[in-house]
């Protein structure tokens, strides 16, 4: 049985009411929200990779205790500049910087 | 009950799933709904106009028009409908003038003298025959003319909230008429009293029913 391959960092797409954002917004206007997911293995640096290193056991032998990310972070480098929309109490608004338009790993 | 039945929401949805629309939906509702903080205004009506009608220009009528002219069977559809074109901004004024007055207005301005023009050529009733728009009863003229009004000084747009009894009106009223008084609610009555406009907007409703039943 072959491992299966991750999948690298994309843009994905996911349907749903504006309620369901979490915003606080009552709207049941449906939108496409564009978000960022994947691995970004082929990405790392040797600076990730020394990282690794580190966090497993370098640091605990100089004495430190710091967190650090190990790899590449799969994130919009870009987001669409705004969405508006209509609530249910007729109401309008504009949110801003909500869904990705291109991902990277950063 | 009213959540699954409410063609304004799923024009709105159409509209979100494109990307040219929700674009330029969302430039026109946050044009029109930004307060103007310079003077103190409500918004700037100016921008929101224009903003309006690039919205018209440029996004396809098989998604303006499903927002401007969904078949509502709800007061809730009804409001939605009535606010599409952020009727705070770009139909209310502080003031209602005299609708013969708002006409002068209206074609002092080149590009809103000859929308309305347009609206009331495509938009004729036409009493000698037993169609009611004129040229084979065009209906899709006459909408398409209502629509490019929208964003001028001539905007047009619902008067309330009322799905089965609803009127459309430019933003002015034929009170202080004095003796124009016949030629004002003549000119009043192309848009409240209008079977052409009238039939053109339910039969696009009905018209949007048999596609989704195909």
């Amino acid at each position: 049985k072959r491992a299966r391959r991750p999948k690298p960092c994309s843009l994905r797409e996911l349907e749903l009411t504006v309620s369901e954002l979490g915003l606080g917004y009552d709207s049941d206007e449906t939108l496409l929200l564009r978000y960022c997911s994947g691995k970004c293995l082929e990405h790392r640096q040797n600076y990730d990779l020394t990282m690794d290193h580190m966090v497993r056991t370098g640091f605990k032998k100089k004495g430190r205790k710091d967190k650090v990310s190990n790899g590449p972070c799969c994130r919009p480098i870009a987001y669409e500049k705004q969405f508006s929309f209509q609530d249910n109490k007729h109401l309008h608004h504009t949110v801003r910087n909500m869904s990705a338009k291109n991902c990277g790993c950063v | 009950a009213e959540k699954n039945c409410n063609p304004c929401l799923d024009a709105a949805k159409a509209c979100n799933l494109n990307n040219s629309c929700k674009r330029q939906r969302s430039a026109y509702i946050a044009t029109c709904s930004k307060e103007d903080t310079n003077k103190g205004e409500v918004c700037s009506q100016k921008r929101c106009h224009k903003a309006l009608r690039q919205f018209l220009d440029r996004v396809p009528p098989e998604f303006s028009h499903r927002l401007l002219f969904c078949p509502c069977q709800s007061e809730g559809c009804a409001e939605r409908r009535r606010q599409t074109i952020v009727p705070e901004c770009s139909y209310k004024d502080k003031e209602k003038p005299n609708c013969l007055e708002h006409r002068r207005v209206c074609r002092q301005d080149s590009l809103c003298r000859s929308r309305l023009a347009d609206y009331m050529v495509n938009c004729e009733v036409t009493p000698q025959t037993v169609s009611t728009c004129p040229n084979q009863d065009n209906h899709q003229a006459c909408l398409a003319s209502y629509a490019r009004l929208i964003g001028t000084e001539m905007t047009p747009n619902y008067v309330d909230n009322s799905f089965s009894n609803w009127t459309v009106s430019p933003w002015c009223s034929c009170k202080g008429s004095g003796n124009q008084e016949e030629e004002c609610s003549n000119f009043l009555r192309e848009f409240t009293d209008n079977t052409c406009l009238r039939n053109a907007i339910q039969a696009f409703g009905y018209g949007l029913d048999n596609m989704q039943n195909k």
